[in-house]
Order: structure tokens, then C-alpha cells, then sequence
């Protein structure tokens, strides 16, 4: 913009007009005399404009401060008037207090809670004895350091925080020092009762953002963390989080799996027990385990899967060997390749390129494919793998979810990916048809034999209480399913798993005994398994998969100490049915003799 | 016009210029201040030594340094404006070299006596230079580009420094003050309606920005900004502040709880309940008639310098008057919509009455060249 525009040219008086001048001169005046009294009526002209002007813009920021005023003071009244509640301040006070929801069993039982508690700080300006106090504090938590108190104290620090969670006893005796400078300020902590129980799926829960009248409550693992802004939607109100966890089936698990750790010398161990027909998580644990309530620091040194933090049911990712087989066989029945009688050739050892694949013992140069499983031949596995081929098997256990981490709600799920062989070559496809050279997590083989055994629709596991039974899409039909779940009963009846017959429920599974593969890479230790049984019971009319994983479990009750699966993990998985079974409402029952159905299945 | 234009003869001289002080300002300024303290009183819980006193001791001093600021003449101040505002750069500059860091942000120089907010001083010397430019600068040229663009340099660097520390609530209101100095001065309207539109602008590509790569406000500065807009979203968090000032507000109802009666701000509800937010305590203890009353109170003291200003036919005087106005109207204004929520929290105290020394002190000084203005004014015929 040009001045021009803003002040235009204007025609202007002259100072000197010709005729005033000559009229001047005639009379004898002097002319300059008309030139000033011109020249200060122009001035005076363009200072009154400017006034005007200068009054004009006064106005307008009169009637804005004007505005301003009334602006808020009407606010003011508005506030005043609308908003008159004191208790108001209380109720937002106490809303910042338990916020986050319970988590509670599938039967209402409390498996996380909050308890109102107290922090302790320190104001120094306040504080009329530091000295005193310093001793005093020292003396009630002898964690505590009096030097660096009394240095805090006496400093110049205006706040320090001394404990974050207080119980009413030591409240109680802070409050009796009688210090003005120590306060109190009100926290929710959250509060597991139960103690180590359901450890690895609660998580645990921590302070987040903190001030002096209250602090977050944030959720560090588990369903804790994955539910986070779940648990802490204020929209709640007071319903609970409800886990498909059973408390009381849980406590004897873990207590089962305890002993069985200690008894088989095994450094880790866990277990998942799960509705075969819903995909609901009835009891699942991992040992080492953790209290949530005193969530120890993760491993900073060493591998994380030996930390009591990991989770070895979800995140420990393991070649769970021979329990594989039944897939393989699984599908071959499908494809209509075999049925349970056809006889496979299992002369050993079976030689591909470079690798020699060898039965445990040999068992015989031919066995029908039901005896294969029995029996867990490698050799029988492998060449029925080759008849499916690569593709096909790959595709199959892709339907069975073992090609993705688990969907199951904890934030530790997505890190139990499985690990699949690069190169999906032959020799592949005969490793994992029994067990090798695929890993995979202990909560992904209960959801391969849930849903290859409840009739053949696939499942997904759930920590969450299922209203019914899930209608998964089909993997298998319901006949072969029903061949398969015959098979894994004969192992348990007269095969690998002897010992797992739990009298009255007809339980069937499948051992799996797997070489651990040396951490530095290449190789197998010679002396170090996982042992695994898969099993579902009751074998005619499945209710449940149970999985026992044992990490490195050595029986040595006998002249040699035996580490194979049908010693270690399944004299455990049968003391756990033993004593769960009848928690989860399941009555001894005799059997319907196996044979009668399979002739009707075949015809 | 210049000060040679005066008729000095009937200036008032020698200790007799008391006489001619604005006593109906300094009366209001004490009113406030007395406000201020019987608040910081109330908020220590009955405490004289923690706040009031000390309050009460630089308000001594700034009252004391006000009058002395008043006997001087008006055109030393004028002709000192400029090394005023290149020594307010200065302090800026060493702040930011050298500051202690107080609540996030590098504001201070430790005096030992005091703490410095070099800020705080920068808002009333700008003033005082744009003020002073004017005087110089010929009426006519007072809207061409080129003698517009300067007092908008002499303001944008002084913010520029300011928005550093950072802090955001100052930065507003050093353009505010520079800007409404420079529309009290007469410069053209449509220069204010181009920045207008440009802001608008600007604050678009602000919001624009956010979560991008080059976004140009610091995420607290957003989260303070969705503060205001939905204070409820985060009660516990950046949205607290207001939530628990505009419950204390309408608990205090119209009559109020009565004087050392207030709960939230008493109780602890409330962080900065002695700085930012003392108003709280005020509307809860006061009610409604007794946060009216400070409102009124302040529209009196602008009501007295506009008038004081209108009277004033020096042209640095009268825009000095206006304009450290407004800088005192700028500070309490956003104050209480910050406080009652019409404005987002951006940590500008209450006039006079928020415990803090070096706002209080500049405040008073300033209020001392509006004297020294009302005292020097040219009077008789022109």
C-alpha cells in the first residue's frame, strides 16, 4: 500500500493567495503577516484531523476494553451462578481414587483390585525438627538412609518424595512424629490378592504420571497393560474385567506344575489348560514365576527367557517334537491318503541328501499309521509328510495358526512369533512333520489340538469369559477329527504315554520330546530336551486340551536318567487332570469302547 | 511536538510535584496490592511470612521506586527510551546465555535480592520506545510501509527472544502491547486487518503442522491449547488447572465462602494457587461481588490513565499512558479467561495481586512514568 492511497492529495489553500497579498500590499499590511496566520490555520487544520483520528482509534479500544470487561465479568456470574456445588470439588477429588477397573475370574472371584494407600512426602520449608525427623524415618524404614535425609532436609530441595505406598501401621507412626513437614498424599495401588497366582497373565500394574494428591495407575504387562485404556475408561463404571481363568483350576495347576518342576529337575515348566469347544484359557501357568504385587526388574544381563518375567506358555517359542505328528497324520487322513490301518513303511534310517532321519528305537520295518503314532516312529511321520508335500502341509498348519503369533489378549503375545524354517524344502517338511525345525509356543499347540480335535473347526485362545463355543472356520472334517482323537487315546492306553491314564477320564494326548538347539547356534544339546504332552480329555467327548512343557527335566528314579517326555511331562499332565478334573465339573465316567465307533466312522 | 514546546513555567517544580501526582492511580494501585495481600494471607493459610509479608515489602519498594520514577521528567524518559529498550535486549540475551531455568523454562537472572525477569521489563520498555517513536516520527508518515516496518521490527525481536525461553504467554502479549501502541499511534487500519488475516493464516499452519516434522509448537504448547478448547478430556493432566479453578469459582457462589474459608485452594486442590491462579481463592472466598470488585477496581485504574492520557496533549505521554494501559489491561484481562477458561493457561499473572516480585515491581515503575507523564504534562495554551 502506498502512502498515497492512505492520504490522498488534497487541494490546499495557498499560504500566499495573490488577491489577499495585492489587497495587503494596497492597505499597506504586511503580506507575510497573512502567509503565517494561513500556515498556522493549515496547521491547526491537519492537527485537529489527526485528533479526530487519534479520538476515533481511543473509542474503538475504549469499547474493546469495554467488551473485555463485560466479557468476563459476565463469566464470572455465570460461573458464579451455575456452577454452586462445593462438593463438587470432593467428588471430582475422590474420582481421581479408583479408576481402574477389577479383573475378576470367571466366577466373579477378584483376580486384581485396588486399595487405597498412601504416599509420603516432604515439604523442608515446613519442617521444624529435620534432624529428628530424619532419625525417626530412618528408624521406621530402615531402607532408608538418615545421612541423605538429613542432607535432603536441611538443603535447599522444596519437595521430596520419601515412599510411594504406605500401609496403614506405618502411616500411623510417620503421622506420630508430628512433623508438619512430612504430608501424606492419597494413592490407588493396585493390589493382586491372590499373590504369585495367575502371574504371567495378570502382568502387573505401576505408577505412571505422579503428583502429590494422586497418581496414575498404568498397567506394565499382562492383561494390564494390554487392556490398559480398558481398565481405566471411567465409562466403566464398576464392572470388572472377566478373565475365562478359573482361580481355584489355576491354584491346583500351578501347584501340580510346581512339584512336578521340582520332582522331573526341570528349570522351567508351563502349562496351558483350555476349553477345546470356546478357546477359553481355563488355567495357564509358567514357572519361574513372580509375585505381581513386587513385579521384579527384567533381566539386564543373560537371555530374557530365563527372567520369572517371561511368560513361557505365550512368549517361549519351542520345537514341541512328536506332538506334531498327529497333524501330519491328520492330514493325510483328510486328503484320504491313509487311513488308521494303512500300513507305512518304516524301515530305518530313512536317508535324504546330506540327512539320516532315525526312530528312537526301532520299532519294526512296517507299522499301520495308527501304531506310527503310538509308537511316535519319525521315520513312519516323515514318509507319510512326503505324500502331502511341502506346500500342502505348510498350508494346513497355516489354517491351524502356527504360522503367526498368538491373538490371545496380553501385550507379550505378538513377541511369541513362531519360527519357521527358511526354506520350506523337503527335508523341511519331513522335520516338522514331527516337531522340528518349526517352534512354536505351548498356547499355540493347545489351539492346534483344540481345534484339530473338537470336531475339526478352528480355535482361537482367549483370556476372556466366552459367552459359548466359538465357530472357528473348518480345518478338518469331523471324522477325521474323531480318527485322530481314537489315535491319541491309544497312546495314552498302551503307547508312549502309559502314564497318563487318569482313571475315568479317558484322556488322550501326545508326548513330544524335542533336543534343546545350543543357544550359540548349530547343533543340539545331546542332554537337554523339552518334553511336551499334549493331551485332551475326556478322549470320546473332549471338554479340554491340557499342555505340560518342561524345560530340561531329568527323571532319575531309574538306572539311567530318562528325559523323554512319557517319563517327565506326562506323569505330571496326569497328576494335573487327576486334580482338576473334578474342579472343572467333569465325572469319572467308563468309556464307550473305542472300536464300535470306529467301524461306524468308517462306514 | 517536542518538549521545547512546553511552557515550563507552568510545570510544577521541586518537591512540589507530590501535589500533582495522580493520587486517584496510586490509591487504586494500593487498593489491588491490599487485595493481593490479604489473598496471599488467606492461600498460606493464615500465614503472614510466607507470602503477604514479603509481598507486602517489595510493594513498599516498587511504591518508593514509583514515586522517585514520577519526579523525574517526562522527556529524560523519553530521550532515554531507546537505550532503555537496547538494555531490556541485552538482559534477554544474557537470560538466554545465562538463565537459571524455573518451571521448564530459562526466565530468570538471579540477583541475589531477586529474581529478574528481564521479560517483564522488556513489555513496558517496548512501550516506552514505540511510544517515543512516534513523538519522533512525522505525523505524516505514520502509515507508510517503511516507518511501519520498524516499530514491527523494534517488537518482533524482543518476541522472537521471548518465544526462546519459551514462553508463549509473554511473546502474545509483547505483540499485543506493540500492536495496540501502534493503532493507539494512528497507523492505518488495514495494516491491523493484513496481520489479522496473516494470524489467522499462521494459526492455521500451526495446526497444520502438528505431528509433522516441522511442527512449530512444542507438544506441551499444543497440549495446553486442547486444554482449553475441552478441559475435561484430561482432568488429571494439562487440563486440571482449569477444571479445578472453575470448580473453586462456582463453589464461591455470589457472596463467597468468607475470608480463610476457601477449600480448594486451601486444601491443596490447586497448583500455583499464590502465582497464577490466586484469583481462585479470591472467587471462592469472595464470591462473585468480590471478584467483581477487583474487576472493577481495575476497569477504575484504566478508566483513570485513558482519561489521564486523553488530557495529555504531549504526544509520548499520552501514548505511554495509553500504552502501559493496556500492557497492565493485556495482563489481567488474560489472566482471569485463563483462569475462568475463556483463554488458554499460558502463565501470565494477576496484576499486583499474584505473589511474584519482579511483575510487581515493573508494573509499579511503569506506573511511575504514567506519574511522571501526569505530573509533566504541558499545560496552558499549546
Amino acid at each position: 500500500m502506498t502512502a498515497d492511497r492512505i492520504e490522498p492529495p488534497v487541494i490546499r489553500k495557498p499560504l500566499r493567495p495573490l488577491a489577499s497579498i495585492l489587497k495587503a500590499r494596497a492597505t499597506g499590511a504586511n503580506p507575510d503577516e497573512i502567509a503565517r496566520e494561513n500556515l498556522r490555520l493549515r496547521h491547526e487544520q491537519s492537527r485537529d484531523k489527526l485528533r479526530l483520528r487519534a479520538e476515533g482509534r481511543l473509542f474503538l479500544l475504549g469499547v474493546c476494553f469495554f467488551c473485555a470487561f463485560t466479557v468476563i465479568g459476565v463469566r464470572m456470574g455465570h460461573l458464579a451462578a451455575s456452577e454452586p456445588s462445593e462438593p463438587r470439588a470432593q467428588a471430582s477429588g475422590a474420582s481421581i481414587i479408583a479408576q481402574r477397573a477389577d479383573i475378576v475370574d470367571r466366577n466373579g472371584r477378584v483376580l486384581a483390585t485396588n486399595l487405597t494407600t498412601h504416599s509420603l512426602y516432604a515439604q523442608p520449608p515446613l519442617m521444624v525438627e529435620p534432624q529428628r525427623v530424619a532419625a525417626e524415618l530412618a528408624r521406621i524404614f530402615p531402607d532408608l538412609d538418615e545421612a541423605r535425609l538429613v542432607r535432603d532436609f536441611t538443603g535447599k530441595r522444596k519437595f521430596i518424595w520419601i515412599k510411594k505406598k504406605l500401609s496403614p501401621e506405618q502411616m500411623q507412626v510417620v503421622h506420630d512424629i508430628g512433623d508438619p513437614g512430612l504430608l501424606f498424599g492419597p494413592r490407588e495401588m493396585r493390589l493382586y490378592p491372590n499373590g504369585k497366582l495367575a502371574a504371567h497373565v495378570l502382568g502387573g500394574a505401576s505408577f505412571g504420571r505422579e503428583g502429590v494428591h494422586s497418581a496414575e495407575v498404568i498397567g506394565t504387562a499382562g492383561i494390564e497393560k494390554a487392556y490398559d485404556a480398558f481398565l481405566r475408561d471411567p465409562g466403566l463404571g464398576d464392572s470388572p474385567l472377566i478373565l475365562s481363568l478359573d482361580l481355584t483350576v489355576q491354584a491346583a495347576a500351578e501347584q501340580v506344575l510346581y512339584g512336578g518342576m521340582k520332582l522331573m529337575n526341570a528349570k522351567g515348566a508351563s502349562s496351558v489348560l483350555m476349553d477345546i469347544h470356546t478357546g477359553e484359557i481355563i488355567s495357564m501357568a509358567s514357572l519361574p514365576d513372580f509375585d505381581p504385587n513386587d513385579r521384579p526388574r527384567p533381566l539386564t544381563t543373560g537371555d530374557q527367557s530365563d527372567s520369572p518375567l517371561f511368560n513361557r506358555a505365550v512368549q517361549g517359542v519351542y520345537e514341541l517334537g512328536s506332538t506334531f505328528k498327529i497333524f501330519t497324520v491328520a492330514q493325510a487322513l483328510e486328503l484320504g491318503q491313509v487311513n488308521p490301518s494303512t500300513i507305512i513303511d518304516t524301515k530305518g534310517p530313512l536317508t535324504w541328501g546330506r540327512h539320516r532321519i532315525r526312530d528312537f528305537r526301532y520299532y519294526g520295518d512296517e507299522l499301520s499309521v495308527s501304531d506310527v503314532i503310538v509308537k511316535s516312529s519319525n521315520i513312519g511321520t516323515a514318509r507319510i509328510a512326503l505324500g502331502i508335500g511341502a506346500k500342502r502341509q505348510q498350508e494346513f498348519l497355516q489354517t491351524l495358526g502356527f504360522f503367526e503369533p498368538t491373538q490371545v489378549e496380553l501385550i507379550e503375545a505378538p513377541t511369541g512369533k513362531p519360527l519357521l524354517p527358511k526354506r520350506w524344502s523337503d527335508i523341511s517338511t519331513m522335520t516338522v512333520s514331527y516337531g522340528h525345525g518349526l517352534s512354536s509356543s505351548p498356547l499355540h499347540l493347545a489351539a492346534g489340538y483344540a481345534s484339530l480335535l473338537n470336531g475339526g473347526t478352528r480355535i482361537r485362545p482367549t483370556l476372556l469369559r466366552q459367552s459359548g463355543p466359538q465357530h472357528g472356520e473348518r480345518v478338518v472334517s469331523a471324522a477325521t477329527s474323531e480318527k485322530a482323537r481314537i489315535m491319541l487315546r491309544k497312546v495314552v492306553k498302551g503307547g508312549t504315554a502309559s502314564f497318563g491314564d487318569v482313571k475315568g477320564y479317558a484322556v488322550g494326548g501326545k508326548t513330544g520330546t524335542a533336543d534343546k538347539p545350543k543357544a550359540s547356534g548349530g547343533g543340539y544339546y545331546k542332554d537337554k530336551v523339552i518334553a511336551t504332552f499334549a493331551s485332551i480329555f475326556p478322549a470320546h467327548d473332549p471338554k479340554y486340551v491340557l499342555i505340560v512343557t518342561l524345560d530340561e527335566p531329568v527323571e532319575t528314579s531309574g538306572p539311567k536318567p530318562r528325559r523323554t517326555a512319557g517319563w517327565t511331562a506326562v506323569p505330571v499332565a496326569a497328576e494335573m487332570i487327576r486334580r482338576t478334573a473334578p474342579l472343572l465339573g467333569l465325572r469319572p465316567v467308563i468309556e464307550p469302547t473305542p472300536d464300535l465307533k470306529v467301524i461306524r466312522a468308517s462306514n | 511536538m517536542s518538549f521545547l514546546e512546553y511552557n515550563l513555567k507552568t510545570v510544577p517544580s521541586g518537591l512540589s510535584k507530590v501535589l500533582y501526582l495522580n493520587w486517584a492511580i496510586i490509591l487504586l494501585l494500593t487498593t489491588i496490592a491490599s487485595v493481593g495481600f490479604l489473598m496471599l494471607y488467606s492461600v498460606a493459610g493464615g500465614d503472614m511470612g510466607r507470602w503477604a509479608e514479603p509481598q507486602m515489602k517489595r510493594f513498599a519498594v516498587g511504591l518508593v521506586g514509583m514515586i522517585v520514577v514520577a519526579m523525574v521528567p517526562i522527556y529524560v524518559w523519553r530521550n532515554t527510551a531507546a537505550l532503555a529498550y537496547v538494555m531490556s535486549i541485552g538482559l534477554l540475551v544474557v537470560v538466554e546465555l545465562f538463565g537459571s531455568t524455573g518451571g521448564g523454562a530459562q526466565r530468570w537472572i538471579d540477583l541475589g535480592f531477586m529474581r529478574l525477569q528481564p521479560s517483564e521489563v522488556m513489555k513496558i520498555t517496548l512501550v516506552m520506545l514505540l511510544a517515543a517513536y512516534y513523538d519522533w516520527l512525522d505525523l505524516k508518515k505514520t502509515s507508510r510501509l517503511i516507518w511501519v516496518l520498524i516499530p514491527v521490527m523494534l517488537t518482533l525481536l524482543p518476541t522472537f527472544l521471548v518465544l526462546r525461553q519459551p514462553d508463549l504467554g509473554t511473546a502474545l502479549l509483547l505483540v499485543a502491547g506493540g500492536g495496540l501502541v501502534m493503532f493507539a499511534a494512528g497507523v492505518h487500519w488495514l495494516y491491523f486487518a493484513a496481520v489479522v488475516a496473516t494470524g489467522a493464516g499462521a494459526v492455521t499452519a500451526v495446526f497444520q503442522s502438528r505431528g509433522t516434522a516441522w511442527q512449530l509448537l512444542a507438544d506441551y504448547q499444543y497440549n495446553r491449547i486442547d486444554t482449553f478448547i475441552s478441559p475435561g478430556d484430561d482432568p488429571l493432566g494439562a487440563g486440571y488447572h482449569i477444571t479445578q479453578s472453575k470448580i473453586a469459582l462456582g463453589s464461591g457462589g455470589w457472596t463467597g465462602k468468607g475470608f480463610m474459608q476457601g477449600t480448594q485452594s486451601r486444601l491443596n486442590f490447586l497448583p500455583e494457587k499464590h502465582t497464577d491462579f490466586i484469583f481462585t481463592t479470591l472467587a471462592e472466598e469472595f464470591g462473585f461481588i468480590g471478584a467483581f470488585s477487583l474487576l472493577v477496581l481495575y476497569g477504575l485504574l484504566i478508566l483513570f490513565c485513558v482519561v489521564s492520557a486523553l488530557q495529555n496533549k504531549d504526544r509520548f505521554s499520552a501514548l505511554l499512558i495509553l500504552g502501559v494501559a493496556m500492557t497492565f489491561f493485556l495482563f489481567f484481562a488474560v489472566n482471569m479467561s485463563m483462569v475462568m477458561g475463556l483463554a488458554p493457561v499460558v502463565g501470565v499473572p494477576l496484576p499486583l495481586v499474584s505473589y511474584g516480585g519482579s511483575a510487581m515491581l515493573v508494573l509499579l515503575l511503569a506506573f511511575g512514568l504514567v506519574q511522571s507523564a501526569h505530573v509533566h504534562r504541558p499545560r496552558g495554551r499549546v
